[in-house]
């Protein structure tokens, strides 16, 4: 009997390796090209072509990053794409948190279908906006403009940011909103004391999403911009790829640029993510 | 009476810009879209003709129509089984350890929220003949004697995009299923230990029961997103070699704006839509007898 549980530990400890083992192996699989990305960023190009690949570099050059900054198309790129994230960004919670709070907290009747209404139109697929976006924005003279992009853009945070911004004023307690009324704070200042206040960390996680989905958006940007007046920086990143003689140092140097502005927000959204976003998207 | 009723609007009244904009951007277009199916587009005179289910006919009668509708299944079919084992086990994996749990599910996280321009970069590369990473791996390690064209030949290009595309999308099913594993009772689980179930009894009796819901979740969601594809197939190989990689997303923008047929292109997000809404229909309706 003894031996068969030291021999059944000893199973259970072989086991719990492994698992750490697999984890190991599989996060090495996701992190390793993000660090393949980098240091070849920082390699000088004659050390592109070396065969079989050296994978470190001992001349460290800034070169590519020089290379890019000099483009002037992806230094309008950038700024393009920074100027539509933040405009959806602040138009996405300037229209979902008054219709989150009307919707969750004010006691409507269908309130709950709406937003579940509003929400299952994310899973629209983009191509049924394809054309009449198109006409829609060339009637109106908005293509390659910035208007333009936001426009097509909104369509795609507002439904999700109304959700995330709803359920996080949902797990408010509706006790501690009638007694800050009881307490003799006014209706605006209620809002603002209590429910606001105690959702920041929602608020600031969806509208963390909302930039991340509009500085990473591709499809309508390629779609609807052609010119550099409205451009971002992931179509700029495209064209790269389209030249004749693929410039990888700089391709390399662009895509961690690219990078680098969702990183911040991610740690950020990490503890969002943690409870399961995708659970709580369609359980509703 | 009629001001006491009202009090159950007020909350629209805070909702109706965003439900305005929502109009605006979402449901006029998709409206629109469904009218444009039924009209032909003359690019040249920029004129419209009611052509009623003419564009319909035109698509079921176009090879192409047809290569795509099997490349999105194989995509579709391949994406998410593939998604569904990787994110399941490492779902499994990083529920049973104690140690590293934070770090591990933030690295596996990452390439969901990268870019989709990024990540094929990332992948071009990676499959490159010459200075690709994965060529070079392989031949360290003896197991080709020749560098691979990855992206050239139609079945690899198929396995090597669908595999790319898993590496993007497996962390959305891995949290999905995760959130599930913590409703797993674990006093249930120790209960059918002590009667002698081994792992694999326990799975079937405990852990799938409780986790089938989000199971199915993630199913739907990664089988919705498949269908959505357009970016990772568009920068990587553009929809070839021979049209092999063409999924339907690809199809309809190049109906839309190679051939500039507007009636045609919508006309086929249609088909797309349908088969999308076919598909939470099918979930709803199994959630539902779950749920008896």
């Amino acid at each position: 009997m003894g031996r068969f549980i030291s021999s059944r530990k000893t199973k259970s400890k072989i086991i719990k390796t492994l698992i750490y083992i697999f984890l190991f192996f599989i996060s090495s699989i996701v992190i390793f090209p993000y660090l393949w990305m980098l240091l070849t960023s920082f390699k000088p190009i004659e050390e592109f072509f070396t065969y079989p690949l050296k994978w470190f570099t001992k001349n460290w050059t800034w070169i590519q990053y020089a290379g890019v900054f000099e483009d002037p198309k992806f230094v309008a790129a950038l700024r393009n794409s920074l100027l539509v994230s933040s405009i959806v960004t602040i138009l996405s919670l300037v229209l979902s948190i008054p219709a989150a709070y009307g919707l969750t907290r004010m006691r409507v009747i269908g309130g709950k279908s709406m937003l579940i209404g509003i929400l299952s139109s994310q899973f629209f697929p983009p191509m049924i906006f394809f054309v009449p976006f198109y006409i829609i924005l060339s009637k109106f003279k908005l293509l390659n403009t910035i208007p333009g992009l936001v426009f097509a853009y909104l369509s795609v945070t507002l439904p999700i940011c109304t959700w995330m911004v709803a359920n996080t004023f949902q797990n408010i307690p509706r006790e501690l909103e009638e007694a800050a009324q009881v307490d003799g704070c006014g209706y605006m200042r209620t809002i603002w004391e209590v429910v606001l206040r105690m959702s920041l960390p929602g608020i600031i996680t969806a509208g963390m999403f909302a930039y991340v989905l509009a500085w990473q958006e591709y499809i309508f940007a390629l779609l609807y911009t052609t010119t550099s007046a409205a451009q971002t920086a992931p179509v700029v990143l495209f064209f790269y790829l389209g030249q004749h003689q693929i410039d990888y140092g700089r391709l390399m140097a662009a895509a961690v640029m690219l990078s680098l502005p969702v990183v911040v927000p991610f740690v950020f959204m990490q503890r969002y993510f943690k409870q399961g976003r995708g659970e709580g998207s369609v359980k509703g | 009476m009629l001001k006491a009723k009202l009090k159950y609007f007020r909350g629209y009244f805070f909702a109706l810009p965003l439900l305005i904009a929502l109009t605006l951007a979402i449901l006029f277009p998709a409206i629109y879209n469904l009218g444009i199916a039924f009209y032909n587009y003359n690019f040249h005179s920029q004129s419209w003709e009611f052509i009623g289910f003419k564009n319909f006919a035109k698509l079921l009668h176009d090879p192409f129509f047809w290569n795509s509708f099997r490349v999105t299944l194989l995509w579709v079919i391949g994406n998410v089984s593939l998604q569904l084992i990787l994110g399941l086990a490492i779902a499994l994996s990083l529920n049973s350890i104690i140690h590293f749990r934070g770090p591990f599910t933030g690295i596996l996280l990452i390439p969901w929220i990268s870019s989709f321009v990024v990540v094929a970069i990332l992948f071009i590369w990676i499959y490159h003949p010459q200075l690709g990473v994965l060529n070079d791996i392989l031949l360290r390690f003896g197991i080709i004697v020749e560098p691979i064209a990855w992206l050239a030949s139609p079945g690899l290009a198929q396995i090597s995009l669908i595999l790319a595309n898993t590496w993007k999308f497996f962390p959305l099913v891995m949290i999905t299923i995760f959130a599930g594993l913590q409703d797993v009772s674990q006093e249930l689980v120790e209960a059918t230990q002590v009667d002698g179930a081994n792992w694999f009894g326990t799975f079937r009796m405990v852990i799938f029961p409780t986790i089938l819901p989000s199971l199915s979740t993630a199913v739907l969601l990664s089988t919705i997103w498949a269908y959505n594809s357009f970016t990772l197939p568009m920068v990587m190989t553009g929809g070839g070699p021979l049209r092999a990689t063409e999924i339907f997303g690809l199809y309809i923008y190049k109906l839309a704006f190679d051939a500039f047929d507007f009636g045609a292109a919508a006309a086929a997000s249609l088909i797309l839509f349908g088969q999308i809404m076919a598909i939470i229909i099918l979930y709803l309706r199994v959630a539902e007898k779950g749920r008896k």
